[in-house]
């Protein structure tokens, strides 16, 4: 994958235009420090708003405890971890942190390699909670890079992670991965993966 | 694409058969099974830096024992 980043492209949420943006194949300094400037300050606002509204916690971001500076830092110089960022209007738009350390456990890859999404977010404004969300696509660009690089690898565009509740539906629908159901030993997070043949159906 | 260094590895045949059932078992070519062998050390590494131990489980026979590196 190019270093300097590649073009990609998001939908403007409100006029349905597409919106030219950068798939970068690091977490550096600027995303750490735009997600320290823009990112944090969107969070609170979005939960002042849902207080504010009466929005029960259940249904507020799941991701609201996630630092993505000490996530980063904690992987640094280590090889089977990569960071991903989508930045578009000179900010950035989504965070994603995979693991090449991981196996399949469906029944046709068992044991094979595969591409582990640890962590995905996109930006607060970009998010269905926000007031009036920016951009979509965000979530589906990380994801295709995490294809991507599994192919890259010579994984076959194999790749799993476990989903918070509220993103489920993004990986089992739109995606078109597979439920594996509850995993009692992650925090009872249901696991989803894609095979090689969802891969390619899902790259179109 | 990150950029790449070549190198020439000299395996026994012992080494090149074992190389050769993982490829097969892995679904990886021989190259993709060293990276993910040196990805996979390197973890294992930091996290023994770090003061963890790495243990290999039995769950059928209740044995578990800790696995020492080089």
């Amino acid at each position: 994958m190019n270093q300097g980043g590649l073009p990609v492209f998001l939908t403007d949420a409100l006029s349905g235009d597409g919106v030219p943006a950068t798939l970068v194949t690091q977490i550096g300094e600027q995303q750490i420090s735009d997600w320290h400037d823009y990112w944090r300050p969107a969070l609170e606002e979005t939960l002042a708003r849902l207080r504010v509204i009466g929005v029960p916690r259940a249904r507020w971001p799941q991701t609201t405890h996630w630092n993505w500076e000490s996530k980063t830092k904690q992987v640094v110089g280590l090889l089977a971890f990569r960071g991903f960022a989508i930045t578009s209007q000179g900010v950035t738009q989504g965070l994603m942190r995979v693991d090449l350390n991981h196996s399949g456990r469906q029944a046709t890859q068992i044991g094979k390699p595969l591409v582990y999404v640890e962590y995905l977010e996109v930006a607060p404004w970009n998010r269905a909670e926000f007031a009036k969300p920016r951009y979509r696509g965000v979530g589906t660009a990380l994801l295709t890079a995490a294809v991507d690089l599994s192919l890259e690898e010579g994984f076959h565009g194999r790749i799993g992670l476990h989903s918070l509740t509220q993103a489920e539906s993004f990986y089992r629908d739109a995606c078109g991965m597979s439920d594996l159901g509850i995993d009692e030993n992650y925090d009872n997070l249901r696991y989803f993966e894609m095979t090689s043949e969802q891969a390619t159906a899902f790259l179109g | 694409m990150q950029e790449k260094k070549t190198m020439t590895l000299n395996l026994s045949e012992a080494e090149m058969q074992t190389l050769d059932e993982l490829s097969v078992k892995k679904d990886l070519s021989k190259t993709a099974v060293l990276r993910q062998a040196l990805r996979l050390y390197q973890t294992i590494e930091a996290r023994l830096d770090l003061g963890h131990k790495l243990f290999i489980e039995d769950s059928a026979q209740n044995d578990k024992s800790e696995l020492m590196l080089l």
